[in-house]
């Protein structure tokens, strides 16, 4: 039989038994709502109980004051309108956050006008001002809107970058870990179950250890990517977040360095469980993983997303443990080199293999011996 | 053909297996004895690849043992275990892929296997919730679900009641008509003799008897005779000689000869003293046969002591 047979039959039964595990159900469909529940609230709290000061330029064709109110109150929502008597007192009135948005439009209707803005508008905002325009000027131009102008663009985009970026790696670090102890307790369940000498009388101990990393990683990916996905359709739907620029590469380099994370954590932790003979001393089996993943995203958080340029966010993007983290936040801030990724990816990709050889040995040396913690050495020289 | 030949294997200062040999017919039920520690699992584990001998060859119909030779292999494992979580049928099903089944094929073999061993309506309960028992028959039905060429069982009979191991005794004498090799080990030795064609003793990590239990029996050249002669209180024994006397009790006498003895002698002798009620002449048990090769001296050791432990 050939050996991808073997690793598609034990990655199948991971995924069948635990796809259909009333946890991963939950969990999944948890994160799904918590989601959605975080991105629908703030648009309905920020929908009702705000209201939105608009402050008209100048001349403005006649009833467009009351088109807007009349408008607003069709999408329920409250505007307040004032009058500015230039361009100058609307940019000042701006950027003191004494208005939300201002509007000119010429008092003969010739053009729909400009809004302008501080940052960006919101679509509910933009939705109303443009009827509210269409509808007083009435004329064969009538469809067009007014041109949005926000005053500081770019650092909408920093902002909304930034959130990504940490959504990304949060998401990350939480599917690699919940799923990575997956792999961890399936080890030390197959040996504190002995399962584990029936099924190497057939399977090779390392196609066993792949298929596992393979099936579960299959589960965490998808989980991620209907998160992402749910994420992603919410915020275009509630218009809350104008995605940035780096977005597409962003969520594919999030996916991809995903797929690299899980395999350099869960092989880590599976060679590592398999030293431990019960559940118990599973946690401290795989203790010096924990640490150095939770060091990495720390740093990642705390340090990285500050200075993305830095000298430690540079020397994190080569290190194995830290670069699943450190690249997909630096490519959501823009602030990476293509060479960088290219380089820590075959790093990356180049640690899995030996982490794979190596931990293989160790994993088939304990195995199938029981009693106690086995050490590394042990377990290296026991599998010949 | 099961050949084992000459395989070692130590775990550091632990010597597992020293050159032991022997071989399995096909259609022959083998009981594979010896004491804890002798090598017994050592060896089943090195014929599925699950430890590597440091010296020495398993081979198959002739041919060296592989990973592709093992799928035609059915295993039962000492330390019994399946997925506690997983059903029954599926997880069946799951081994016998593992085994080189098709999908619908391994489903259609557990169908059968669990019919056979009365779990049908079982089939789709979690391992976990089946009786002890139950989960004996589940263990043996996956070293039987691909319908193995060659079954190697560890400690098969252990744990189970007096139907459980008529059921398994069954089971294997079945297989063993339909040509498949069978080596099982036991500590069983009056179920062993009852149970199995051939035995292979191991001590210490080398064989020490090997062969069919009968041929065993009449090689080893001792025989027990039990006499009863009424009234004589035994008292007949003491003019003769040429043998050891196991029990006195009464006018029954039960005595340890060697096979060349003069037995026409003895019985004119004890007719003699009165009327004979019993005269029986034995071969030895077989677990007589095992205490004398398990306890005969051992060539010396070269290197360092034998231990025990097995991990």
């Amino acid at each position: 039989m050939s050996r991808w047979r073997a690793i598609r039959l034990v990655a199948g039964r991971e995924i069948i038994e635990r796809g259909r595990s009333r946890g991963y159900v939950l969990s999944l469909v948890f994160t799904v709502v918590l989601m959605g529940v975080g991105f629908i609230v703030p648009s309905l709290l920020i929908g009702q109980a705000s209201q939105t000061r608009v402050a008209l330029i100048a001349e403005t064709p006649p009833g467009l004051a009351q088109a807007l109110d009349a408008t607003a109150a069709a999408f329920d929502q409250v505007i307040v309108v004032s009058t500015v008597p230039d361009g100058a007192a609307a940019d000042e009135a701006l950027r003191a956050g004494s208005v939300d948005a201002a509007l000119a439009v010429p008092a003969d209707g010739s053009s729909a006008g400009q809004l302008l803005v501080l940052e960006d508008a919101p679509s509910a905002l933009q939705a109303i001002v443009n009827q509210a325009v269409i509808s007083v000027r009435a004329g064969p131009a009538a469809s067009e809107a007014p041109t949005v102008i926000p005053l500081e663009p770019p650092k909408a985009e920093d902002e909304t970058a930034l959130i990504f970026a940490n959504a990304g790696i949060i998401l990350m670090f939480i599917g690699i870990f919940s799923y990575g102890s997956w792999v961890l307790t399936g080890v030390v369940e197959e040996k504190q179950s002995r399962v584990v000498e029936v099924v190497l009388s057939t399977v090779r101990p390392r196609d066993l250890l792949m298929g596992k990393v393979l099936g579960i990683g299959l589960l965490a990916l998808a989980q991620l990517v209907v998160l992402v996905a749910v994420g992603l359709t919410l915020s275009q739907l509630l218009g809350r977040l104008t995605l940035p620029t780096t977005t597409p590469g962003a969520v594919v380099q999030l996916l991809i360095w995903f797929i690299l994370g899980f395999a350099f954590y869960s092989t880590t932790m599976g060679f590592l469980g398999s030293l431990a003979s019960r559940i118990e001393e599973a946690s401290t089996a795989s203790m010096p993983v924990t640490l150095t993943a939770t060091t990495a995203y720390i740093l990642s958080l705390v340090v990285v997303t500050g200075d993305p340029d830095g000298l430690l966010a540079r020397v994190m993007t080569f290190l194995p443990p830290s670069a699943p983290m450190v690249v997909p936040l630096r490519t959501a801030l823009g602030a990476i080199e293509p060479w960088e990724v290219i380089l820590s990816m075959a790093l990356m990709i180049a640690t899995i293999y030996v982490l794979f050889v190596v931990g293989a040995r160790v994993y088939s040396g304990a195995v199938l011996q029981t009693g106690g913690r086995i050490k590394l050495r042990d377990a290296w020289r026991a599998s010949r | 053909m099961l050949e084992i030949d000459a395989l070692s294997k130590r775990y550091g200062a632990v010597r597992a297996l020293d050159g032991a040999s022997f071989t399995a017919r096909r259609g022959r039920l083998v009981g594979f004895l010896g004491p804890n520690g002798a090598g017994k699992t050592t060896t089943m584990r090195c014929i599925f690849g699950l430890a590597t001998p440091d010296s020495g060859t398993t081979r198959w119909d002739g041919a060296a043992i592989d990973a592709n030779t093992r799928l035609r292999f059915g295993y039962m494992p000492e330390q019994r275990g399946l997925y506690p979580r997983m059903r029954v049928a599926e997880q069946l099903s799951y081994f016998g892929q593992h085994h080189g089944l098709s999908r619908s094929g391994a489903r259609r073999k557990s169908g059968e296997w669990l019919e056979r061993f009365g779990l049908a309506d079982r089939a789709k309960s979690k391992l976990e919730d089946l009786s002890h028992g139950n989960q004996q028959r589940v263990q043996l039905a996956t070293a039987l679900v691909h319908d193995p060429e060659l079954l190697v069982l560890d400690e098969p009979f252990s744990g189970l009641d007096p139907i459980g191991i008529a059921t398994m005794a069954e089971v294997l004498r079945e297989r063993a008509r339909a040509g498949v090799g069978v080596v099982f080990s036991s500590h069983q030795l009056d179920l062993v003799e009852e149970v199995c064609e051939d035995v292979v003793i191991i001590s210490r990590g080398r064989v020490v008897a090997e062969g069919a239990i009968e041929e065993l029996k009449s090689r080893s050249g001792r025989r027990h005779l039990d006499v009863e002669v009424a009234g004589s209180g035994g008292a007949w024994l003491d003019g003769t000689n040429h043998h050891t006397v196991l029990e006195r009790d009464g006018d029954r006498v039960k005595l340890l000869v060697d096979e060349t003895v003069d037995l026409d002698g003895l019985l004119r002798t004890a007719r003699a003293a009165g009327e004979v009620r019993r005269f029986s002449y034995e071969p030895p048990k077989l677990s007589e046969l095992f205490m004398e090769a398990v306890n005969a001296p051992q060539p010396q050791q070269p290197d360092g002591p034998v231990l025990e432990a097995i991990p």
